[in-house]
């Protein structure tokens, strides 16, 4: 016994090792860097929540924090939603050749984040594809305006650039089921919605919590695409912590700004869990 | 983006992966990519200087000499704008020559980080324009060199475009804040460039820039200009394109979209505010831990030279440091460049910014990133 866990110890070692190296040790030196003040180019270390009160009394922190939240939770539904039929028809309908099917859903996977995000810039852009069709069409007179620069763009490009990561996982919990218990059900009488919302979509809730955490997160503090097709009224968190460490020159208060990122993810996606949890509940 | 032009760019050999690259380093993506490329550089050993710059500064014109020297180019590692530059440099990325301009020296010399650069080692420092280098905080504790080596200087100021922007009267910067226009007008995405141009809008002095009077009053007209605004980018290709394709009438530019758009034939001009325009020289600082000064020389050397001007010059319309750079071209071609054979006719009649604290730089960026995010 003593032996195996020893064993245990010795495989966990290296991964314990990377982990406190480039995660542990950069987030402890992040939180002291956090309580610290910028003057001139020099830190002032006197470990005070200055940054921290600034955050979360003016307006500009706690607008740009609730608006990347509300925008990254805006792109994961819209992806989720539609990731699931998708994943759904590659799981039940699809019976040859699914690895190219998975290739073929994962393609744009293939090429560079920037370049999927440069793509839409093309498609929503004054003269992008979108505008020139609608105007051959004669069914504008001008270019719209709102395709791109705009909070919808962030969100269509977002949930286009990240949807592998929420596809992947509900493909592979779905495609997980046991399908002699979708055929009980069929025996049983249940009729094919109730036979999905009784039986598909419980035992698929693992993938869709996942791939909706996976899409989640990193998105909150995306600057790429807000920074390529959001304009002046898109800009979002991540934006200004970049700010911080290059231009803007505060380093502490980027630090501060990630923090509070880091912690009202963890509140969002706490509450999440506990959504999920209550739905279950009442559904049994 | 524009798809008839990008097929065309295509067509003509011309869009090249330096004006894509160059696109996403302007947006702020530069710490991702170009992390790698000169730190590849220096592991080769290749005994090459790393060149710190804009974007576009990075082509083979510029560095003709060094080439015939040395049979390659220098390496390079380009910033969105200096102080993303600085903050690398500071966080001890080493490059051995960085391009800011003449009102930053100061501040930047108090990092400690740059060196003073020996003129004697510079074979066309003679014909470089005095008035260029010749500042109190470029001299000062330089060892008899300079700090900051000039090598372009222009003007910042409105390209608009001629057909679809109605002027009423006279140019002058109101061009920016003209409501019949809301939502086409294009900025700057630096305090560098924008404060200093909104302070002439609001008609501060610069030597009184320092004052909360003028931060209120610059402020306030940078608020009331941005529900104008289509964007804020120091992407001068995003610019150009929205200009060229009429997404925006005016925008807040350099000299060289000007002249690239007229290139293009796109019916523009560079405007000669009646306020006076923001004007601006830029040069090169040496670190003072370069590993490799000399080849930094050489690549100095290399930029004061009158084929790296005539490039500059010719292609960019950005005046340049040589002075024989300017009896290349007449004085219509200069005019047409709106430069002059006096750089001080340029320079004066405008406005020079003045080197303000790292404090003051802190507090203008601050509140002009508040701007931006609409506070």
């Amino acid at each position: 016994m003593r032996h195996e866990s020893l064993r245990g110890l010795l495989l966990l070692t290296p991964a314990l090792v990377i982990l406190g190296v480039t995660v542990a040790v950069p987030f402890l030196f992040m939180g002291a860097m956090s309580l610290w003040t910028q003057i001139g180019f020099d830190y002032a270390d006197d470990w005070s929540l200055r940054n921290f009160t600034a955050i979360l009394t003016e307006p500009l922190y706690t607008t740009l924090l609730l608006r990347s939240l509300g925008m990254a939770v805006a792109a994961t539904f819209v992806t989720v939603v539609l990731a699931y039929p998708m994943a759904y028809f590659l799981a039940f309908h699809v019976r040859s050749n699914k690895l190219i099917w998975l290739i073929i859903i994962t393609l744009p996977f293939w090429t560079s984040y920037l370049l999927r995000v440069f793509a839409w810039r093309v498609i929503l852009g004054y003269e992008g594809v979108i505008n020139s069709g609608l105007m051959e069409l004669g069914l504008i007179g001008e270019p719209l305006q709102f395709l791109l620069y705009s909070r919808t763009a962030v969100i269509i490009t977002l949930a286009h650039a990240w949807a592998a990561f929420a596809f992947l996982p509900i493909y592979v919990s779905l495609e997980k089921i046991d399908k002699s218990v979708l055929e009980a059900s069929a025996d049983l009488g249940e009729p094919p919605l109730m036979r999905f919302f009784r039986v598909v979509l419980p035992l698929s809730m693992p993938g869709v919590i996942a791939g909706t955490f996976l899409m989640f997160i990193p998105t909150v503090g995306d600057y790429v695409t807000p920074a390529l097709v959001g304009g002046p009224d898109a800009a979002m968190i991540g934006n200004l912590i970049q700010l911080q460490f290059g231009t803007v020159n505060n380093w502490p208060m980027g630090a501060a700004l990630a923090i509070t990122m880091i912690v009202a993810i963890t509140l969002v996606g706490l509450m999440f869990l506990a959504l999920m949890y209550g739905l279950r509940r009442w559904a049994r | 983006m524009k798809i008839p032009s990008m097929i065309s760019a295509a067509k003509r050999g011309t869009l090249s992966r330096r004006a894509f690259t160059q696109s996403l380093l302007a947006v702020g993506i530069v710490p991702v990519i170009s992390q790698v490329a000169p730190q590849r550089a220096r592991a080769s050993g290749t005994g090459h200087a790393t060149v710190f710059t804009w974007g576009g500064f990075d082509v083979p014109e510029l560095y003709q000499d060094y080439v015939e020297k040395h049979g390659e180019l220098p390496d390079f590692a380009i910033f969105g704008a200096p102080e993303d530059g600085l903050t690398r440099l500071r966080s001890g990325f080493a490059a051995d020559l960085i391009h800011p301009c003449m009102g930053d020296i100061p501040r930047w010399r108090s990092t400690g980080l740059f060196q003073p650069i020996d003129t004697s080692r510079l074979s066309n420092w003679a014909d470089v324009i005095p008035d260029l280098y010749q500042e109190p905080h470029n001299l000062e504790d330089a060892d008899g060199g300079v700090w900051q080596v000039p090598f372009d200087w222009g003007q910042t100021s409105i390209t608009y475009r001629t057909d679809l922007y109605d002027l009423e009267g006279e140019e002058s910067w109101d061009i920016l804040w003209d409501e019949r226009y809301a939502g086409r007008i294009g900025m700057l995405a630096t305090g560098d460039d924008a404060w200093w141009c909104a302070a002439i809008k609001a008609g501060v002095p610069f030597d009184q820039i320092d004052t909360d009077e003028a931060f209120e009053a610059i402020a306030a007209v940078l608020r009331a200009q941005r529900p104008l605004v289509r964007t804020y980018t120091d992407d001068t290709t995003s610019l150009n394109q929205a200009l060229a394709s009429g997404e925006m009438v005016a925008a807040m530019t350099w000299n060289s979209s000007a002249v690239e758009l007229t290139f293009e034939e796109v019916p523009v001009r560079f405007a000669q505010p009646r306020e006076g325009a923001l004007t601006w020289v830029c040069g090169f600082m040496m670190t003072r831990d370069a590993p490799n000064p000399d080849s930094a020389y050489d690549v100095l050397d290399a930029l004061l030279s009158v084929s790296a001007g005539e490039f500059l010059t010719g292609d960019y319309g950005y005046g340049h440091s040589n002075a024989r750079v300017l009896d290349l071209f007449d004085d219509e071609d200069l005019a047409a460049l709106t430069l002059s054979r006096d750089p001080a006719d340029i320079l004066d009649a405008g406005h020079r910014s003045i080197p303000q604290s790292a404090e003051w730089n802190a507090r203008m960026n601050t509140l002009y990133e508040q701007i931006k995010a609409g506070f």
